[in-house]
Parts: structure tokens; C-alpha cells; sequence
């Protein structure tokens, strides 16, 4: 059990930073971003390279991978994002134009893994970083890995410093603003375009960090993107869309609800289930979005809070 | 048969027939409804698992053989279908005829019985939210076919009796079934090329530009949302079907939401969303850079370092981001449907204009 909930709080951790990543883009610039599967699949490729390469730990290439997913999405910002929101395209054409790049990006990620293969006669198509990881330790029968603590340490790093960032610093609170009220801001002499910059260039960071997090507990294939962007979707959704926080908080819930809840059906029912395991994040979403179209943001808590004290 | 048609032609044509079935469902809901469907493959699946399912299992019936869960097994699968096949079907034009009809027709029940329920959500949600909602469905849809093995064979898949094999054995069975899907495709245009002109189709396009102004003047949207799901969804499964027909075989794994909703989707926009002219020229013009790629892969490889396969993903790719920067409204722009012959409209006018001397 212990082992289960380990891989599910790691899991969590690399889904919960690509769904905030995805929050963040969604917040400022109302793109739902397919392209985020790429961006999370080449954060893989990133790390598996730069290991095959130089060696060494592949933690030594997280901030790597944060980078280039980052620059991706500058990039996907200044050649796409940037004209079609010019243009004041619908929600539809900017969701179906990210969908574009993420297969540029997912035909590119395969030719280059075919390429690797082939040059270095090694197996890039699947691979295990997860073995390269560290052990710190043994409780009963379970290996404590590095990546169950310093995922964790990951996602706190995030969020105290997205929290100074958006709450503490002049862009940031221009950031907040635009995302409100984007008429208002530019009458405020905020830039918008550089705040739609800056929320690409840290979607695709926080993508690419989620990424190199998910490689250290699951197999590495070019499809990973694919298989990882509906609960990704679905922890987005879950947690409101227009919240960054909400967003880490729907990871957690998708991915622990994903693992454990898995786990404790295969134990009552019978190993036949796991394989229905992605429709849990699925079922939550749907759920979610049917009852509370705004997410766990859109729940009145205040009211509920507000009901029960008066009930005392 | 005298005839002989290049393959690469038969291609084309096989692929531009089977997707523009797809596509022409997925422009009424989207094009003309302005409903964002992200899960084409639902109903194309709903279609294929029909198809898979229950047409060998009638015919099993019949002959005697296992129909239950074991015929999706693959130990027994092959060999019941192939005695089908071989036995009943091929020299029995009549009963092949109409097997393929019944299975089109449950196909097509299926397939808008999934529509009615994508229904529930469609009324709810807007934009985005649906559009992701739809998509989550269809990933599950897919994960049950791929997983549960008395269904359709799951992993193994199942063979699926051919009926169009009294038409021939080897290449003239494949002429002769690409036509017949060509058939089916035709009759799909012109039936919606009907919707779109009838009071209806117009309802639809008012219910997308505006739906407050679609209810003031009497228009019932959850109604009209309701029937073009169910039609779009109807089509969509007898697309399905028909394809599983066609390559006598379903596989879960070969319904991926890339090949049924989101090339279709690029289809749709290459063409002219809301244009059903435009969607059958998208479709035309994607099938045949498909092939061409197909066919010319060593040549094309020599020159990029990139395999075929991926290479039409980037393709793909490149033309929705193309298309959505430089002419998001396709090759051919909706146009204002004509609903009654011109000559009758330049009746009307010259009369009215006369009326007003």
C-alpha cells in the first residue's frame, strides 16, 4: 500500500505543475492547450537525451526541460497564439490551432526518437529513467526514491514562488489584472502581450517540469503526451480553470484519486479493473463539470461554511 | 472483371469515401449546429463495435456455432468467420445484401443513441468545456472496447464476416466494396446537402449565430440540439460500421480520437466549415496527399530524414495551424443556401418588382 501511495503523491506532483501549466495559459490567454501533451512528452525526450549524453543523475536536467518546454511555448506564442488572438479568434479556432502544433510537435518527437534509436542503437521508442533514480532508504519492504520527496519539494518550490511572483511583484499583479479585466488593464498601460508571453513561457515551464517528474516514475514513449493530456484536462478542469492553486489541488485529486482509488478497486473486484483506470479522472471531470461547471472553485464553499456555522 | 483501376485511385477513393461520411456528420454538428464535437470517434466506434459485434454473431447463430462471449474469442473467432464467409455469405449475394443493411441500420441506432446521450452534456456545457466533455467520452468508449473481451475481442480484436465477398475474391472484392462505400458516401452528401436547404438546416445556422434570436422566433434549441446529435451520430456509426466492414476486422485500438475526430475536424476546416461542397473538397484534397505520401514514401524519405508516418502528422498539423491563421474560413466560404431554384427567385423578384410599379 505504502509503495502505491508513494508513485501516486509522485505521479500527482509532475500532473499537478503540467495542469497548473495548463490553468496558466487557459487564465490569460483562453487557450486550452493540446499542445501541452508535446510540451510534457519532449520534457521525457529532453532529459533522456541530455542523460545520454553527459551522464550523471538525470535530475541534473529538470531545469533543462523546464527551459525548453518553455521556450516551446514562447515560441507557439509568437508564430500562432499571438495572430489568432489578434484576430480575435473563437475559443474553437484557438483550441483546434494548439491541436495543430501538438501534432507538428508529436510527428517532430517521433522522427527524433527514431533518429536517436538509430544513431545510438539505443532503444529511445521505451525507455526507464525511473531506474536511474536514487534510493534514500527502506520502510518495510518499500524503497523510498528521491523523486517521492523531492516531487513534493517541487511542487512547494512552484507554488511559494508562483505565489510571490503573481502576488508580490508589479508584473505579477499586472498579470492578475489583465487576466480580470484585459480592457481595464490596457487602460492601466499593462502591456497584454507581454503578460500572454510571460503565461506561455511559464505554462510550457511548468509542463516541462511536470514532465521530467513524470519520467522518473513512469516509461518513457513518444504517445506518453497523448495517454497524460485528458487527466490533465481533467485536473484543469477540476480545479476551476481560473485558478492556479485550484489547478495543483485538481492534480492531486486526479492522480491520487487515479492510483489509490485503482488500487483499492483491483482489491475488491479484481485485477481486471486496472485497465479501466484512466476513466476515473474522466468520470471526475464529467462529474465536475455537470454539477459544478465552474470547477471546485464554482462550489459556494463560502455558503456551505456559512450554512453549517448557522446550523451550530 | 475487364476493368482495371490503378490502386492508387482505388486509395483515394476508399479514403475520400469513408471520411467524407465522418466529416459531413461532424459539419452538421459543428459547422451548421455550432456545436463543438471533439468526439467524432464516440459514434464511429459505437458503429464499428456494431459491426464487430453483431452481424457474425447472427450469422453464427444461424449456422450454429458459438455466438456467445466465445465468439470473440480469439481461439474460435477466425475460424467461425471464415467458415461464414466462405460458406454462407460469399455465394449468397441476397442474404450478404442484406446483412450489410441490417448492420448499417443498427449502426445507425447505435450511433444516434450515443448522440441523444451526448445530448445531456450539449445542453449544459458551452464551448471548451464540451468540447473536452465530448472527448473524455470517447477515450472511455475506446478503453472498454480495447479492454473488455467478450465485446469485440478486445486487444485480439475480432474478424468481422465479409459481405462483400460475393463480389469477387482478392483485388476485384476490394473494387467492388470501395465503390460500394463511395455509394454510401454520395447518398450521405445529398441527404444533407437536403438537410441543409430544409427548414431545419436554416434553423440550425440560426441557432448557432444566435440562439436568443433562433428562440424568440419559436425555435426549440434543446429540441434542435437533440436531432442533430442524433442525426450527426447516426451517420458517424454507419461510417464506422462501414469502414469495419470494408477491412473485415475490428481492432479498439485503430478508433484513436487523432484518426476520427481530429483529422476529420482538419478536414472540415481545410474545406469550409458549414459548407458541405467545401467539406467534400477538403476531404478530396486530404485523401489525396494522403496516398500520394503513401505511395511515394521512398522518394519522400530519400529527400527528408523523416518517415512517412510521422511525416503526415506534421502535415496534418501544419495545415490546421495554417488554415486557422490564413483562411479560418476554408477554401469555400459558407455561402447563403439557396432553397428554392434560381428561376423561381427571379420569378419572384421581377413579379414583387413589377408589383411595385
Amino acid at each position: 500500500m505504502l509503495d502505491v501511495l508513494l508513485t501516486a503523491i509522485s505521479l500527482s506532483s509532475g500532473m499537478a505543475l503540467a495542469a497548473a501549466g495548463i490553468t496558466m495559459i487557459y487564465m490569460s490567454t483562453e487557450t486550452f492547450n493540446f499542445a501541452h501533451a508535446s510540451m510534457v512528452a519532449w520534457a521525457f525526450y529532453v532529459i533522456f537525451t541530455l542523460h545520454l549524453f553527459f551522464g550523471g543523475t538525470p535530475y541534473l536536467y529538470f531545469p533543462a526541460a523546464a527551459l525548453f518546454s518553455g521556450l516551446l511555448g514562447v515560441i507557439i506564442y509568437f508564430t500562432v497564439n499571438r495572430w489568432l488572438l489578434k484576430a480575435g479568434a473563437t475559443m474553437v479556432t484557438l483550441m483546434m490551432s494548439t491541436l495543430g502544433i501538438d501534432l507538428i510537435l508529436y510527428g517532430l518527437l517521433n522522427s527524433f526518437a527514431d533518429n536517436l534509436t538509430l544513431t545510438f542503437k539505443k532503444d529511445a521508442r521505451y525507455f526507464l529513467l525511473p531506474s536511474l533514480d536514487l534510493k534514500l532508504g527502506t520502510i518495510g519492504a518499500t524503497d523510498i526514491k528521491l523523486i517521492h520527496i523531492l516531487g513534493l519539494v517541487i511542487v512547494i518550490g512552484v507554488i511559494l514562488s508562483i505565489h510571490t511572483f503573481l502576488f508580490k511583484t508589479r508584473f505579477g499583479v499586472a498579470m492578475r489584472t489583465t487576466v480580470e479585466n484585459p480592457t481595464l488593464a490596457t487602460v492601466l498601460g499593462i502591456n497584454p502581450e507581454m503578460v500572454y508571453l510571460v503565461s506561455w513561457f511559464i505554462g510550457g515551464a511548468l509542463a516541462g517540469l511536470g514532465g521530467a517528474i513524470l519520467a522518473m516514475v513512469v516509461p518513457g514513449e513518444p504517445r506518453i503526451g497523448m495517454v497524460f493530456i485528458v487527466p490533465l484536462f481533467s485536473a484543469s478542469i477540476v480545479g476551476g480553470l481560473y485558478s492556479i492553486f485550484g489547478s495543483l489541488l485538481g492534480g492531486f485529486l486526479i492522480g491520487i484519486s487515479q492510483q489509490v482509488g485503482i488500487y483499492i478497486l483491483a482489491q475488491m473486484l479484481g485485477s481486471w479493473i486496472v485497465a479501466y483506470k484512466l476513466v476515473i479522472p474522466l468520470a471526475i471531470m464529467v462529474i465536475t463539470l455537470l454539477f459544478y461547471p465552474q470547477g471546485l472553485g464554482g462550489i459556494p464553499w463560502g455558503d456551505i461554511l456559512k450554512k453549517l456555522r448557522g446550523g451550530e | 472483371m475487364v476493368l482495371t483501376i490503378s490502386p492508387i485511385i482505388i486509395q483515394i477513393i476508399l479514403y475520400f469515401a469513408i471520411f467524407l461520411i465522418v466529416t459531413l456528420s461532424l459539419n452538421l454538428e459543428v459547422g451548421y449546429a455550432g456545436i463543438p464535437q471533439f468526439g467524432r470517434v464516440l459514434a464511429v466506434l459505437a458503429g464499428a463495435i456494431v459491426a464487430g459485434a453483431i452481424p457474425g454473431r447472427i450469422l453464427a447463430f444461424m449456422i450454429g456455432e458459438r455466438y456467445g462471449a466465445d465468439y470473440a474469442n480469439h481461439l474460435y473467432n477466425f475460424r467461425i468467420v471464415n467458415a461464414i464467409t466462405t460458406n454462407v455469405l460469399a455465394p449468397n449475394p441476397l442474404l450478404s445484401i442484406a446483412i450489410l443493411f441490417v448492420t448499417l441500420a443498427l449502426a445507425a441506432i447505435f450511433g444516434g443513441m450515443i448522440g441523444y446521450l451526448s445530448s445531456y452534456p450539449a445542453l449544459r456545457l458551452k464551448e471548451a468545456y464540451l468540447g473536452i466533455t465530448l472527448l473524455a467520452f470517447g477515450d472511455v468508449l475506446q478503453l472498454i472496447a480495447w479492454n473488455y473481451d467478450p465485446l469485440v475481442g478486445a486487444t485480439q480484436g475480432v474478424n468481422v464476416p465479409d459481405v462483400f465477398r460475393w463480389i469477387g475474391v482478392g483485388e476485384g472484392r476490394f473494387i467492388g466494396a470501395t465503390f460500394t462505400l463511395l455509394g454510401f458516401a454520395i447518398l450521405s452528401y445529398i441527404f444533407l446537402d437536403l438537410v441543409a436547404r430544409a427548414p431545419f438546416g436554416r434553423a440550425l445556422k440560426a441557432m448557432r449565430d444566435s440562439e436568443v434570436a433562433a428562440r424568440v422566433y419559436g425555435k426549440d434549441i434543446v429540441k434542435l440540439r437533440g436531432q442533430t446529435l442524433i442525426i450527426g451520430g447516426a451517420m458517424a456509426g454507419i461510417g464506422g460500421a462501414l469502414w469495419t466492414l470494408y477491412t473485415g476486422s475490428m481492432k479498439a485500438i485503430t478508433f484513436s480520437r487523432l484518426t476520427w475526430t481530429f483529422w476529420p475536424w482538419a478536414f472540415m476546416m481545410l474545406g469550409g466549415t458549414g459548407n458541405n461542397l467545401g467539406v467534400l473538397l477538403g476531404t478530396f484534397v486530404f485523401s489525396t496527399v494522403r496516398t500520394l505520401i503513401y505511395t511515394y514514401k521512398e522518394l519522400l524519405t530519400a529527400v527528408i530524414p523523416i518517415s512517412p508516418v510521422w511525416l503526415e502528422y506534421i502535415l496534418v498539423g501544419l495545415a490546421i495551424v495554417l488554415i486557422a491563421l490564413v483562411r479560418p474560413q476554408g477554401i469555400l466560404p459558407e455561402k447563403p443556401v439557396l432553397t428554392v431554384p434560381r428561376e423561381t427567385i427571379e420569378e419572384i423578384r421581377k413579379s414583387v418588382s413589377e408589383e411595385k410599379k
